[in-house]
């Protein structure tokens, strides 16, 4: 009606391959900006100088890695959840630099967007929280899992079914679907206000409309910057408390 | 934006906009392994070693702080004795002061009085002894004079050595 052309779903998400066509080691946006999330984050570490009094980006590592542990770690886990600060700091790095592509210009995509990353990382998060259960309680883990002794005789076969259901399947596909949706949600937003800018700009009569929603997407521009931040915090967070959940299966 | 319009292209590109392809995941998860592994392994030890040092030197920093802050309470406190010590020595040494210059004031009036009682006794002595002597002066005219109103008195002429332990008798007792 308006002449506004919103492009289709396979647009918004789906990016040709660079090289390899379908092979597993075809390489396309969401695999470059994967390597991006891991190597930003090593050159940000390599570059931090070991001084004493910290100067530049050894202030931003050293908050970063300040944050996890007074943000993540200790909260969720306490201080003997200080082993798990690499995986969580990487997590939450991982996360963030793939999130915060979607406002970068030229790449304009998260590609936590896409369901691989996500996937993987939760996947991981289950495999590491599922495995410190057994490591620290042995089969008692899976046991008080499926037969909870605390739930009364006749619930118990219920609230097992719930326990292994939430444990070992809806925790790590509630992460992953989080950080997948928050972040396609993001991407659809701003690429529908960016489209309407476009549009609005080729429409003369319309063009008076166009300053609301420039300022609607420079604003969601800065929100998405929080969420990216947000979902990655979020995500460390959860992984945290899982993991927790794991060593003290009481709480 | 425009590279969101631009791709366009259907080769490669997934078919399912939910489900991931395989390189994706293949990148992902080589990507987050080794971003992993060099955190672990690389690139946070360094990090914590820095920020364990900085930890470890500013707390020294505060103990050497809380030493040296005991130390000074300590030093106020030694001070302190000190100073009690030495107000407690000067007290006493203003007390024996005291003491000596009472008892020197004591005997320098002791010996005062002493010497003026001395004096006195003398100047009495003189004083008794010049009465004496003028007592002793006056006695022969006395008796002349005695003897002589006497004498009128009695119409006969009465010998001054014979009145003479009379009168010194009246003399020395004259009640």
């Amino acid at each position: 009606m308006f002449g506004l052309e919103y492009p289709s779903i396979d647009n918004l998400v789906g990016w040709p391959t660079y090289f390899g066509d379908d092979a597993f080691w075809a390489m396309n946006k969401i695999g470059l900006i994967s390597l991006l999330a891991m190597a930003i984050p090593t050159a940000m570490f390599l570059f931090a100088k070991r001084e004493l009094v910290p100067t530049g980006a050894q202030n931003i590592v050293e908050s970063i890695v300040e944050f996890i542990d007074t943000q993540v770690v200790l909260p969720a886990i306490g201080p003997e959840g200080r082993r798990y600060t690499p995986l969580l700091l990487s997590i939450f790095l991982f996360v963030f630099w793939g999130n915060i592509f979607e406002v970068i210009p030229t790449f304009h995509m998260p590609a936590n967007a896409r369901m691989a990353n996500p996937a993987i990382l939760a996947i991981i998060a289950a495999g590491v929280y599922i495995g410190v259960g057994f490591k620290y309680h042995g089969f008692a883990y899976l046991k008080d899992t499926i037969w909870p002794s605390f739930v009364p005789l006749a619930l118990r076969p219920l609230v097992g079914l719930i326990e292994f259901l939430t444990v070992f399947i809806i925790r790590p596909f509630a992460l992953a679907v989080r950080l997948f949706a928050n972040m396609l949600a993001g991407h659809i937003l701003l690429v529908t206000f960016g489209v309407l800018c476009i549009t609005l700009w080729r429409l003369d009569a319309l063009v008076v409309i166009l300053p609301f929603s420039f300022t609607m997407l420079v604003l969601l521009t800065g929100f998405e910057i929080f969420v990216s931040f947000l979902q990655a915090f979020v995500f460390a967070l959860l992984t945290a408390v899982f993991i927790d959940s794991s060593l003290h299966p009481a709480h | 934006m425009l590279s969101i319009l631009a791709a366009d292209e259907t080769s490669g590109v997934p078919e399912n906009p939910i489900l991931p392809a395989t390189y994706e995941l293949f990148w992902g998860a080589i990507a987050f392994a080794i971003l992993y592994l060099l955190i672990r392994y690389v690139l946070l030890p360094p990090v914590q070693r820095v920020m364990n040092d900085r930890e470890a030197t500013i707390q020294a920093d505060l103990d050497a702080a809380d030493a040296a802050k005991a130390k000074m309470a300590s030093a106020d406190s030694e001070l302190a004795d000190q100073l009690a010590g030495v107000r407690a020595e000067a007290a006493s040494i203003i007390e024996a002061a005291r003491g000596e210059a009472e008892a020197e004031r004591e005997r320098l009036i002791g010996r005062a009085e002493r010497e003026v009682t001395a004096m006195q006794e003398v100047t009495d002595s003189e004083l008794a002894r010049e009465r004496e002597e003028a007592l002793s002066s006056l006695r022969p005219q006395v008796a002349q004079l005695a003897v002589g109103a006497a004498s009128r008195i009695v119409n006969r002429q009465i010998s001054v050595d014979d009145a003479l332990p009379v009168i010194n008798r009246q003399l020395d007792n004259p009640n």
